[in-house]
């Protein structure tokens, strides 16, 4: 018998639906639907990735249920604090949630502990029985998905993640081809766009797969450690082909063969360490292990070049050595998982300076909101006849933690899905399940909805739809040993979900508009404000000592920077360009992609500026730094106020003098110095940090220019 | 006017009729909405959220008092 994969996964779940079911009320357990929360709720394609939802469930379960029962013994009459603690800590899950790689186990902590707290009020005397059925019934969830997925046709994800981690290094390999071309002045840079965006995807992909081959392949258990670097190394390496490639413009018009003459075999090189490591990930053996590469100058050549030209060799060398270090790393990785072991010693990965721990303000904000929500529904619950009663106020955190940790999802995209689910659910609730008498004709329903739902939604992309079809249809149709039939309780929980989501829908937009456009335009205020700041951190260390309040507000400021690119292309996708008219697509992407640019630009000037330099250097240069880092900031801090205030030429004739001026002082400090008083090191650090303040400027100009063509009057016209 | 309490029957299901005003008075709220965004007139709201939260208050308490009274 063949079947297609559609319908073998369907009829696992559909399986396991029935099986957890059957387990539920044989033992007489209340609520069997949650057994069948579970089986819907972790269904997923492979048995790794299924048992790894599994046990974060389970984890998640046993958090909450041990939180419920001390916040219960705490204050079993005393709703109010009773009420503060339990929202406080499903707003800190939700803030883990948003922040973690455990999504799922905060998720499922938040809202368990709702469910368990709000369901044993009023009495309390319950509540111990109703946290051990939950955990009871969600390990029967759990154990009849997993058995049927184990001994049903199995399937692992070691296969995944080879398939995942060879298409990502193929992907890293092309783009690397495609910027070397860009580096000797061919190519068009906007064909890489794709690939970039590729990458991206395959990189995600790599790490579910590897979270998932780790719970159900001992070959991946084994080396889990040589995985996980791995994937550090592979995304350690896309992170710096970009940074490689931001710094090519400014050596364009250089003859780098001649001043940096190793380059063409350095390139080679690396090209063939790429080639080498997709061989790996086949099977056999590579002919050739990689080599450390130096890259040096030429002394002479380089001796004729502008203090700014320099200052870009170094940058552009300095990021080749960092690629040429990466990919080796990445090579000997893959051997070492390969059982080939590194050949050479392991170049070891310069250990980051520890950073202070800061919050992020999304999440913050996230947490906040869901709180909102949770009191809304809480008080409305206390002061008003409210359908759903406890319910309502239950089905508030899965929901509002859901929607919270990622606002770009409209609620009517959840809302849809969950009402629909209802609908199909009321129906067979009211006109099929009063026919059925024992458990052959329920489970054969059981088995046949849940095949039908899983066989509909088979898709990753319509996850959300079969979860919801599953989760509403059990709820919908409340099993229990002792069936009872209401029309009532059908009319109340498809009221209930309404006026949660509306509650949710009104808590997104506290306390500003949700809208994309709008989200957009106050990141990229944040962005520049953080920028600003961190430009007037530059004197620290040479002419003022920071305070520990400063450090952490610098911490902040350079998380900002750091996250809000990704964060602005997350949300220039979700901006309604039929709203805005002028604005295209490819703007907005252009605009996201100087802001990734500039966010490079500031860290490597920060980086660069906490390298020590050599006294004499930082006395000299210090007036004209001070020059351009004001004129600088003076335009950060107006394009936080607003988005083009700065044309794109002012601010080139404003900088342009700035650092002509600069680069001069540069060279009379290089020639004043007496023989000695800098060494080769002192000179790099200074061409590097001479290179970061050219790149910032350029990366300033690039955002200036893309900025401009924007009709920003429309993004901040308010629109409901 | 008829201000005598009455429920709405729909397939034999008695709705209440606050529920009716409330579900007819958010739809009026959101056309509205759309009909301001339409002629460029949302711009002149501080915080259009509010604006429809308020307009869909005003709506079913206006269709509560005059038009399904309960």
């Amino acid at each position: 018998m063949f079947l297609s994969r559609r319908a073998k996964e369907a009829i696992k779940t559909a399986l396991a639906m029935a099986i957890a079911y059957y387990v539920a009320l044989s033992m007489d357990w209340p609520n069997p639907h949650w057994a069948g929360f579970a089986v819907a709720a972790i269904s997923l394609s492979t048995v790794g990735q299924s048992l790894n939802k599994g046990l974060m469930r389970m984890a998640g379960t046993l958090l909450a249920a041990a939180f419920s029962l001390t916040l219960i013994a705490l204050f079993p009459q005393e709703r109010w604090w009773f009420f503060v603690v339990l929202s406080a800590f499903i707003g800190y899950c939700t803030y883990r949630m948003a922040a973690s790689e455990r999504q799922y186990y905060w998720h499922v902590a938040g809202f368990v502990a709702a469910i368990v707290c709000m369901s044993s009020i009023p009495p309390t005397d319950n509540a111990f029985n109703i946290a051990v059925l939950r955990i009871l019934e969600t390990g029967v969830g759990i154990l009849s998905y997993t058995l049927v997925s184990v001994l049903l046709w199995p399937s692992d994800t070691r296969g995944e993640l080879a398939a995942a981690v060879r298409e990502l290094t193929a992907t890293q390999h092309a783009l690397y081809g495609r910027y070397v071309q860009l580096l000797r002045g061919g190519g068009d840079p906007s064909e890489t766009l794709g690939l970039r965006m590729q990458e991206v995807a395959q990189f995600n992909r790599f790490k579910a797969a590897l979270a998932a081959a780790r719970t159900d392949s001992y070959e991946v258990w084994e080396v889990r450690r040589q995985w996980q670097q791995a994937l550090a190394l592979a995304e350690e390496v896309m992170v710096t082909l970009e940074k490689w490639r931001e710094s090519f413009t400014e050596v364009q018009t250089l003859e780098l063969g001649a001043l940096l003459p190793g380059i063409d075999d350095a390139a080679a090189e690396i090209d063939a360490r790429m080639t080498g490591i997709g061989r790996l990930l086949e099977g056999p053996s590579p002919d050739r292990r990689p080599r450390a590469l130096t890259l040096p100058w030429d002394r002479e050549a380089v001796g004729s070049l502008s203090q700014f030209q320099k200052a870009a060799l170094a940058v552009l060398r300095n990021r080749s050595l960092e690629l040429e270090r990466t990919t080796r790393a990445l090579f000997e990785t893959i051997a070492d998982i390969q059982g080939l072991g590194p050949a050479s010693e392991r170049s070891a990965a310069p250990t980051p300076s520890p950073r202070l721990r800061v919050i992020d303000r999304d999440h913050l904000a996230a947490a906040l909101r869901v709180m909102l929500g949770l009191w809304v529904a809480y008080l409305l619950w206390i002061y008003t006849e409210i359908p759903g009663n406890t319910a309502f106020v239950i089905m508030l955190a899965p929901f509002g933690m859901a929607l919270a940790t990622r606002p770009m999802v409209p609620v009517m995209a959840v809302f849809v899905p969950a009402i629909s689910g209802i609908a199909f659910g009321s129906l067979l609730y009211i006109f099929v399940m009063p026919h059925l008498a024992g458990f052959a004709a329920l489970g054969t329903l059981l088995f046949a909805v849940s095949f039908a739902v899983c066989y509909v939604f088979h898709t990753p992309r319509q996850a959300l739809g079969r979860t919801f079809g599953l989760m509403m249809f059990v709820l919908v149709a409340g099993i229990s040993n002792e069936q009872s039939y209401s029309f009532l309780s059908v009319a109340n929980t498809a009221l209930m979900f309404p006026l949660v989501f509306a509650i949710l829908a009104l808590t997104a937009n506290v306390p500003f508009s949700a809208r994309a456009e709008k989200v957009y335009l106050r990141q990229l205020s944040r962005f520049f404000r953080s920028a600003s700041y961190l430009l007037t951190t530059m004197p620290w260390g040479v002419t003022t000592k920071p305070s520990r309040l400063a450090r952490w507000r610098m911490a902040y400021h350079r998380g900002e920077i750091a996250g809000l690119p990704q964060k602005l292309a997350t949300w220039g996708k979700a901006v309604d360009v039929t709203t805005l008219a002028g604005t295209t697509p490819e703007q907005i992407q252009a605009l996201t992609t100087t802001l990734q640019a500039l966010s490079y630009r500031l860290q490597e000037l920060l980086d660069a500026r906490e390298s020590p330099q050599a006294e004499k250097v930082v006395q000299e240069l210090l007036a004209d730094v001070r020059a351009w880092r004001l004129r600088l900031q003076e335009v950060f801090d107006a394009w936080s106020r607003e988005t083009a205030a700065e044309s794109a030429q002012h601010l080139r004739e404003g900088l342009d003098a700035r650092l002509a001026q600069l680069e001069q002082r540069v060279a009379e400090t290089m020639n004043r110095a007496a023989e000695g008083e800098l060494d080769d090191a002192d000179r790099e650090r200074l061409y590097r940090l001479l290179g970061a303040y050219r790149g910032l400027s350029e990366a300033g100009l690039n955002y200036a220019i893309a900025a401009e063509g924007i009709p920003w009057g429309a993004w901040r016209e308010s629109r409901f | 006017m008829n201000l005598i309490p009455s429920e709405f029957v729909i397939g034999g299901v008695y709705f209440p009729p606050m529920l009716i005003a409330g579900l007819l008075g958010t739809a009026a709220a959101w056309l509205t909405a759309q009909l301001l965004n339409r002629y460029r007139l949302s711009r002149f709201f501080a915080y259009p959220p509010l604006v429809l939260l308020a307009l869909a208050v005003t709506y079913t308490v206006l269709l509560a008092t005059f038009v399904i009274p309960g």
